[in-house]
């Protein structure tokens, strides 16, 4: 009893604690600019000749994915597994305008009636009374900061915006109190939002700015010019300065490249390379000053964008609006390697296409909600509108129950000991996988199997019958696994 | 939707200015109250000529300090060509900002920005073109929509903004068919099918891109050419017939060269939605965001049936709209959240702070007064998209986008600076003309009429009276009444006296200091 009790604590406290950093690049992001599917690249050719990247200068992570040349930091992180990227995001019936579709994204919902973001409703069904009764002695710190000056759709609640806006958490000083009743009018409303408002900033301003000042930043890998690094480390001084803030959200704009996304002299430089080196750099600096202050295993992220382009590209070497895109999750906690597979790219493609939707935004941002907060599965599915089908994502670090949980994902064979034959049960990440039998002494005796493997859980039937009696491995391999499960044949 | 007969009175007159105007002063309300509602609303709706911005910065090389350079050439060098397009970007902002604080009693600078919203057009290219564009919506700002946004398709500054310049037959371009429909005239609907949004489909941005084929620009910051010009090639254009979807009846619009995207937007224009959705816009901008089934019917679609019989005229819309009962009902007062402009020009205008250090000086002020509201989300030039400034579409939260943690403490900076210390620019400082408008007020000796007036001039809605007395006490530092008309009499006899004025002036900033800063001001 005492046991299950102690458990349950550590659970609940560890969700707790964690942060989710949220980077959205706006503008609709060119996905296959970013990550390149290496199979696809001859009708890719045929698609977008005067943009795409000659394939030696791409950066591989897998036999079949490459990221984009100047994303250096990020491979890194992906070969140090703490990238992973999650192919074909999007929705059904892709809306491409800017607007509506970032609606789409900030609300996680496709009716058009939904106002409030998806963290905004979370936050609502876990705090009520918000904004009228916050801050407060249990909860002193905002919910969410927004870097810059806008508040965050995402974090758009039924009554206020859990999301702070914050330039610079070093500088946030108090403002005129002013106290105002609300008449019923649209001007009753107006000067109530900007009275509370100013009453928050004050207390808020205070919480962060003390935050802030007794936080920390250990990495020297932060580019002063790169804003994004400069939003990014402000970020790590305030959560290593005790801010309980969950949310963070950084926006940096731009991939709206309709034309001259690329150098027409040198494919791998351009307005969307320059973005994307940006985004790869300040991510890894930040990695990195996480790590160094210990806080790894408390953050992850995620990026994302309204929509991805057309697969053909324009003759402004630009791309117009698309439909899906893969995003990127990083922190030491995400679940490694790359979700889905390759887009399918045909030499002959309708006029305007886009890459097809395979994995809903929703599902992923639900996983997040369950991987990183620990939110139970009904309390997840009231807050969207699909029935959700829900990824391993962020369950890298998962301990107490979760890590139970992860105990099932581990590679098993059974029945073991076996007299004959045995099933190896295992988690796919989707590749091509050789498995061999080894002795005790690590010879391969035997080839089991050679092939490829879709993503998910795998029931392969494994020939035992024949071997002497014994102790052996299966040792499992592919470009992201190797694994060594033992087993008996009696 | 009927003619306004109720009470006018400086409630009323100081409602009709706040929303047409960037702040009028309180001479000003009491002539619109004598001069009665018909009158007023007439005389707002006239747009005057305005001048053209000067040169005053040093980087500008072509032509001399106190010229304008709107139809000059550039330098041939590329680093005197960068300098001089920097110093016309710049007094091409400053000249925005004078023109808002020192526009005559009209709705002019209102409407320029309603357009500059509508379109969102960031300068792309060169300040020359974005001129002639901010022109051509001040100048049509409230002529015929059909024929400006005719005007807009092939203006230089839009062909290069949303890459109608680079749209040929060999590879049509998307951007401009696709805002044209969505954003500029008919407007998005709920998508009700994959690639139809209820007014359009997919398929008529496609044809739409290919109706509006072949036009370029050249001259783009040319040392020879004084203009950024737009021409049509016909080699570039598709002149094939293109096919409507059914929301335009299936209509053909048939290959015509120069002239079809004219022939292509009258077709539009023959959908009654695009009044209902331009009627909407001017709404949501001089009314309230909320539009409600009633207000659909007996507002916009009456508005709409105007500006269809008029064949797009704007006056007559807006003729309709500021005289109508609607306009002056009090569930709509105050129900909007001033932009950044209108913030800082609503505290400098009503006090007819001007500055008035001479050309340089005064552009140096204005360019100021510009980027400030650029820190607070309201760059001019550069919107920040193709739909404007997301106070003015995005739901629900609207004007109230305009205002947030980060935007309040600014706001509260700039009302510090203005009032106490001024608005320091080089050698010069603007600082609030407190005593000027103190003068201008209806009984400036009378520390309860003070109140009064101010509290006419910046709320929107009467305070109720124990804030009108906590204002009275900063006013007269907690003395009886009588001392604020010593104080006042004393000064009105000797004004250049700094001794017995400097007090008056001190508790003039006092009492401003919190105006400003009250949630009320913040509402229009």
């Amino acid at each position: 009893m005492q046991a299950i009790s102690k458990e349950l604590f550590e659970y609940s406290k560890n969700a707790e604690d964690r942060v989710l950093v949220l980077i959205r690049m706006n503008g609709g992001n060119d996905g296959l600019n970013m990550v390149f599917p290496i199979d696809q690249y001859a009708n890719l050719m045929v698609q977008r000749p005067n943009i795409l990247i000659p394939q030696n200068q791409l950066l591989n992570l897998t036999s079949d994915v490459a990221l984009h040349p100047k994303m250096t930091g990020m491979q890194d992180m992906f070969n140090n597994g703490k990238l992973s990227i999650i192919q074909n995001v999007g929705y059904p019936e892709a809306n491409r305008s800017h607007f509506r579709s970032m609606d789409i994204w900030t609300t996680g919902a496709l009716d058009i009636n939904q106002t409030s973001g998806w963290l905004g409703r979370y936050f609502d069904s876990t705090y009520p009374n918000f904004p009228a009764d916050y801050p407060n002695v249990n909860f002193p710190d905002p919910f969410a900061i927004s870097m810059g000056s806008e508040v965050s759709s995402t974090c758009q609640g039924l009554m206020g915006n859990f999301s702070h806006a914050v330039n610079d958490p070093f500088n946030t000083s108090n403002l005129l109190l002013t106290s105002v009743t609300n008449d019923g009018t649209y001007y009753g409303s107006h000067i109530e939002y900007i009275s509370t408002l100013i009453n928050q900033t004050n207390e808020y301003g205070t919480a962060i700015s003390s935050s802030a000042n007794a936080g920390n930043s250990l990495s020297n890998l932060y580019d002063p010019l790169n804003p994004l690094a400069v939003q990014l480390k402000y970020i790590a001084q305030m959560i290593s300065g005790g801010l309980k803030t969950k949310v963070y959200i950084v926006n940096i704009g731009g991939f709206d490249t309709h034309d001259s996304q690329v150098d027409q002299n040198s494919l791998a430089d351009g307005s969307h390379a320059l973005l994307l080196e940006m985004i790869s750099d300040a991510v890894a600096a930040f990695q990195n000053d996480l790590q160094l202050l210990g806080l790894e295993e408390r953050v992850a992220g995620m990026t994302f964008s309204e929509f991805g382009r057309q697969i053909a590209s324009n003759g402004s070497y630009g791309t117009d609006h698309g439909d899906a895109a893969p995003i990127m999750l990083f922190g030491n906690c995400v679940n490694t390697g790359i979700i889905g597979p390759n887009p399918t790219i045909d030499n002959q493609i309708n006029e305007q296409a886009g890459v097809p939707m395979q994995i809903d935004f929703r599902n992923v941002y639900a996983s997040i909600l369950r991987d990183w907060f620990e939110v139970p599965e009904p309390s997840i599915q009231s807050l969207f509108e699909q029935n959700i089908t829900y990824l391993d994502v962020l369950s890298g670090c998962s301990v107490g129950l979760a890590e139970q949980e992860a105990q099932k994902q581990k590679p098993l064979a059974y029945p073991n000991p076996t007299p004959s034959n045995t099933t190896l049960r295992f988690q796919s990440k989707g590749e091509h996988y050789q498995i061999f039998i080894v002795d005790q002494l690590g010879k391969a005796i035997a080839q089991a199997f050679d092939g490829q493997l879709s993503t998910g859980k795998q029931e392969l039937a494994m020939e035992t019958s024949k071997l002497p009696a014994g102790h052996y491995y299966f040792l499992i391999t592919s470009t992201n696994m190797r694994e060594l499960v033992a087993f008996q044949k009696v | 939707m009927q003619v306004y007969t109720g009470p006018w009175t400086k409630a009323e007159a100081a409602h009709l200015l706040r929303r047409t105007t960037f702040g009028a002063t309180n001479q000003q309300l009491l002539s619109a109250v004598s001069n009665g509602m018909s009158a007023t609303v007439n005389s707002i709706l006239q747009i005057p000529i305005s001048g053209e911005p000067l040169a005053y910065d040093a980087g500008e090389t072509i032509v001399p300090q106190g010229s304008s350079w709107v139809n000059a050439v550039y330098p041939a060098n590329q680093t005197q060509n960068q300098q001089t397009e920097n110093a016309r970007f710049k007094s091409l902002g400053a000249w925005i900002a004078k023109n808002m604080n020192q526009e005559q009693l009209c709705i002019a600078e209102k409407m320029a920005f309603f357009w500059q919203n509508h379109f969102g057009v960031t300068a792309t290219a060169e300040s020359r073109a974005m001129y002639h564009f901010l022109a051509l919506l001040r100048q049509n700002a409230l002529g015929n929509f059909k024929q400006l946004i005719k005007d807009v398709t092939i203006d230089p500054a839009m062909l290069l903004f949303l890459n109608g310049a680079t749209n040929n037959v060999f590879s049509p371009n998307e951007n401009y068919s696709r805002e044209l429909l969505e954003l500029f005239s008919i407007g998005k609907g709920n998508q009700i099918a994959t690639g139809d949004y209820s007014t359009y489909t997919e398929t008529d941005v496609a044809a739409g891109a290919k109706i509006l084929t072949g036009y370029t620009v050249t001259g783009i910051r040319s040392s020879t050419e004084t203009q950024a010009t737009a021409s049509f090639n016909p080699i570039l254009h598709d002149n094939n017939s293109k096919t409507l979807s059914y929301h335009f009846n299936n209509q053909v619009v048939a290959g015509a060269g120069a002239t079809e995207y004219a022939n292509y937007i009258d077709v539009i224009f023959a959908q009654p939605q695009v009044a209902k959705y331009i009627c909407a816009k001017l709404y949501r901008y001089f009314v309230n965001y909320d539009i409600t089934p009633t207000i659909q019917t007996d507002v916009i679609d009456v508005l709409a049936q105007t500006f269809i019989n008029s064949n797009f005229e704007i006056l007559p819309v807006m003729q309709q709209l500021l005289t109508s009962d609607h306009f002056y009902d009090m569930s709509v007062r105050g129900a909007i959240i001033r932009n950044p402009l209108e913030m800082i020009m609503g505290a400098l205008n009503p006090t007819q702070t001007i500055p008035n250090f001479g050309l340089v000086g005064d552009y140096q002020m204005y360019i100021s007064m510009y980027y400030v509201a650029d820190t607070m989300g309201q760059s001019y030039i550069v919107p920040p998209s193709v739909a404007g400034w997301t106070a003015y579409y995005q739901a629900p939260a609207f004007s109230k986008l305009w205002i947030n943690s980060t935007y309040i403490k600014k706001r509260f900076d700039i009302v510090s600076a203005i009032v106490y210390t001024g608005i320091p620019i080089g050698t010069n400082t603007l600082k609030m003309n407190h005593l000027g408008f103190l003068n201008g007020l209806s009984n400036p000796s009378n520390a309860p009429q003070v109140i009064d007036d101010i509290c006419d001039v910046f709320f929107p809605k009467a305070i109720d009276a124990m804030d009108k007395l906590a204002l009275k006490l900063i006013l007269t530092g907690g003395l009886p009444d009588f001392e604020w008309t010593i104080q006042y009499t004393d000064y009105a006899n000797d004004p250049t006296n700094t001794v017995v004025s400097n007090p008056v002036m001190q508790r003039m900033q006092a009492v401003m200091n919190v105006i400003l800063k009250m949630p009320q001001f913040q509402t229009i």
